[in-house]
């Protein structure tokens, strides 16, 4: 397990009171001496040494069962009060001092693997709403990386672990937007957040046990994770700008098939080129990078349907099939698409866009009131 | 390493505390600069780091006489880095240095006038050098450099110090260039926000007030933030304020503006002459302002793609991307202006077979929903003036000024 300790790398060199580990999620984590052990000394005394040897401490799961908490998925044959070492996994709480915590309730790496890996074969299950899955695992996914952390573990395997977090968050991302409830913009936009903070640790890790001019198998994959999610400049998802972001790249990942495909796309989508956007998405994009791209799609389909219908001589009809096929949408999701704005339109009577074609309108003031209509669809 | 005697050590010792107490007593400002640049490698700065060697144990000759031991702290501290920086051990003269400015700093706040600015400013710039030289000597052994962020702190405190309402606080403006350099050197920019904000913002600072060299390297920073912000009107206006206060002599300072203002200017639709990219050595851009004047996508994208480290590390490579659209523009006049010569009756009408072809000369392989779609967003963005007729598949350009050109405002505002 390779350790390597950095320097104080955030601006309060304390350790205990409002600084707690767990909360820091965007930290490598830091060594409280200036000293620097050369990997290989695993007697690092500022660090906590994990001994829980099941997935959630005993004493906190005898108290879970105690006071009733136990979520739907950590109940032993549905009973409240009832849950087993298979089953209870450890919840994620910000402690206030790092002080207080003891070895005993910190999993090591082994048995977080291991819990990671139960977490994630629960996402396919049918039992409960995807809303529910996806709070369990999100809080416990959280646990997981606290108990990281506040070991200041990095190795291959660690990385491996926060790879598949990140994988969660953004596939719960492209499921939740299936989901409906009053809670789930919320949902999402923690989602959001704890995404960007494994993503900033995940970097981290990356960069802090570099060897010169290596990358890691799927470093490639997740670092073009950041550029889709800044696509647009004004998103300052996890406020750097990209061009920054771009200096600190090695010569290797730049010219990985990974980045090269994000950086096409984000040429396609800076200059309005919805067309090249589609394309290069659709037959470059691995799963991961579609679902994080999806917002975006959107956003060049209808910004696409925006200048269309700015632009084109309305005596001269786009059809609405070469348009969907133009679009890569599937024919019927896109007819279906257009007559929900004539409907929309109908109703609010700002504009009239007659069904089997798409008018074009010449006037700036129309197109305005458009696009505030189109804006609110998407 | 010279030899030196032990009388010798003891005199070179004793001349420089002088010196120092000399120079505080009388506020010779100039004299404390020299006695503290040690980037500055003067013979007689390191003839003392001999002397130093040889005496071994400088606090005896400080703590003798009542006139030196008054700065005995500070001097103690100087002492030790001067020592570690001769033999090459930057960490550990880093360490001592900044010992030495915490307590220097102490006593400048002591000091009632402004007179010791000079000095301080001379301090700021070691500690950032020190620290910089310490951190390499950090990763080339395997350790994790953590000092220039170090000094990034130290640097805050003195800007602390200096924002007063007394005569010291005109030198707020230079730390805060010691301050931007530090965290661009270290990428944490987003740091310079609150600095930033103090200056612009604290009603104890009156920007005119500040040395004009300052306020040149202020903007030339504020104005690259503004580019990494993609901010283009905001950047154009910060740095073509530092290019026109810079001296004209320093070239090297001229061109590092112009290497950020130029992708501005481009960005608005403004070309610079090819004289003053010669002038100033900025070969990097010649094929980028080439390619804009002729129409030629090819060339700017083989351009981009020849400099592409030089010009991400720089973070000028979004920006030169997005000029993409006026290159459009410009192919789009050279093929109207060409039929304008054959077929003036027909020539507002640019058929996309007739693009696409230019496209297929210029090696770029488009199809015509590929370039209808491009022929839209000209449109739309206002770079073209006109409709396109799907079914014909023609663009039809308005018979007036169908080419409108940007006049200083970035595309599609």
């Amino acid at each position: 397990m390779n350790r390597r300790s950095r320097g104080s790398s955030s601006s309060s060199g304390s350790v205990g009171g409002a600084s707690d580990s767990c909360r820091r999620r965007s930290d490598v984590p830091r060594n409280r001496n200036n000293d620097n052990n050369k990997g290989g000394d695993s007697a690092d005394v500022s660090f906590i040494v994990g001994t829980c040897s099941s997935m959630c401490p005993e004493r906190e799961r005898v108290t879970r069962e105690r006071l009733r908490d136990l979520s739907v998925f950590e109940r032993l044959h549905g009973n409240p009060t009832k849950s087993s070492s298979d089953l209870a996994v450890k919840k994620f709480c910000r402690t206030l001092s790092a002080a207080d915590v003891q070895a005993s309730d910190v999993r090591p790496l082994p048995v977080l693997e291991e819990t990671l890996r139960y977490l994630l074969s629960l996402m396919d299950s049918r039992e409960h709403p995807f809303e529910v899955v996806h709070d369990f695992i999100f809080d416990r996914t959280r646990s997981v990386r606290q108990d990281l952390s506040i070991q200041n573990l990095a190795s291959e395997r660690v990385i491996h672990l926060y790879e598949e977090i990140v994988k969660f968050h953004v596939i719960s991302r492209q499921r939740l937007q299936s989901c409906s409830g009053a809670s789930i913009s919320s949902m999402h936009h923690l989602n959001m957040e704890q995404l960007a903070k494994t993503l900033t640790t995940l970097y981290n890790i990356y960069d802090v046990n570099r060897k010169p001019d290596y990358i890691y198998e799927n470093e490639a994959e997740f670092r073009s994770l950041y550029v889709l999610l800044h696509l647009n400049t004004s998103s300052g998802v996890m406020g750097e700008p990209l061009s920054l972001w771009f200096r600190k790249l090695t010569s290797n990942l730049i010219k990985s098939k990974e980045m090269c495909f994000v950086r096409k796309l984000l040429r396609s989508y800076r200059n309005g080129n919805y067309r090249s956007f589609l394309r290069t998405t659709a037959s470059e994009a691995t799963y991961l990078q579609y679902c994080i791209s999806e917002p975006h799609i959107r956003e060049m389909r209808s910004f696409a349907v925006e200048c269309i219908n700015n632009v084109c001589y309305k005596l001269q009809p786009y059809p609405l099939l070469r348009l969907s096929q133009n679009l890569m949408m599937k024919y019927i999701i896109f007819r279906s698409w257009m007559l929900n704005l004539y409907a929309m339109s109908v109703v609010l009577r700002y504009v009239l866009i007659p069904m089997a074609a798409l008018c074009c309108q010449r006037s700036r003031q129309a197109s305005a009131v458009q696009r505030k209509v189109l804006k609110t669809m998407i | 390493m010279a030899y030196v005697s032990m009388g010798e050590a003891h005199r070179r010792i004793t001349e420089y505390l002088n010196r120092f107490c000399g120079a505080v007593s009388y506020q010779d400002s100039p004299m404390l600069c020299r006695l503290l640049s040690f980037s500055s490698n003067s013979p007689s700065l390191l003839s003392l780091a001999d002397a130093l060697n040889v005496f071994q144990d400088a606090s005896i000759l400080i703590r003798q006489s009542d006139k030196f031991s008054e700065y005995g702290e500070i001097l103690a501290h100087l002492f030790r880095s001067l020592q570690s920086y001769r033999f090459g051990n930057l960490v550990e003269a880093y360490l001592a240095f900044e010992k030495f400015a915490n307590a220097f700093v102490q006593e400048f706040r002591n000091w009632e006038s402004a007179w010791a600015l000079e000095a301080l400013y001379v301090v700021c710039y070691e500690i950032r050098i020190l620290a910089e030289k310490a951190d390499k000597e950090l990763t080339s052994n395997g350790k994790s450099p953590e000092k220039l962020k170090a000094a990034g702190s130290l640097l805050m405190k003195v800007f602390g110090v200096l924002a007063g309402k007394g005569p010291k606080r005109v030198g707020a403006l230079y730390v805060t260039c010691q301050l931007f350099k530090t965290y661009f050197k270290l990428g944490t920019v987003n740091l310079c926000r609150s600095v930033i904000r103090s200056i612009e913002t604290a009603r104890i600072f009156d920007y005119e007030e500040f040395p004009r060299r300052d306020k040149v390297t202020y903007m030339y920073y504020t104005g690259r933030l503004e580019v990494f912000n993609e901010n283009f009107p905001a950047a154009d206006t910060k740095l073509s304020y530092a290019l026109q206060h810079c001296n004209p002599k320093r070239e090297r300072n001229i061109r590092m503006i112009l290497k950020y203002l130029i992708p501005v200017k481009l960005s608005l639709g403004i070309i610079p002459k090819d004289e003053l990219l010669q002038k100033y050595n900025l070969h990097e851009y010649m094929n980028v302002v080439q390619a804009l004047r002729k129409g030629d996508l090819r060339l700017l994208r083989h351009a981009l793609q020849e400099h592409e480290d030089r010009f991400l590390r720089s973070g000028v490579y979004l920006v030169l991307e997005k000029l993409e659209l006026q290159v459009y523009q410009r192919l789009m006049k050279k093929i109207y202006i060409i039929q304008k010569l054959s077929d003036p009756a027909r020539a507002h009408q640019l058929k996309l077979e007739v693009i696409a072809k230019a496209l297929r000369w210029l090696e770029i392989d488009m199809d015509l929903d590929e370039v209808e779609c491009i022929m839209t967003i000209l449109i739309y963005k206002n770079l073209v003036k006109g409709y396109l007729a799907h079914k014909s598949k023609v663009v039809v350009l308005s018979k007036q000024d169908p080419f409108p050109k940007l006049n200083g405002k970035p595309v599609g505002s």
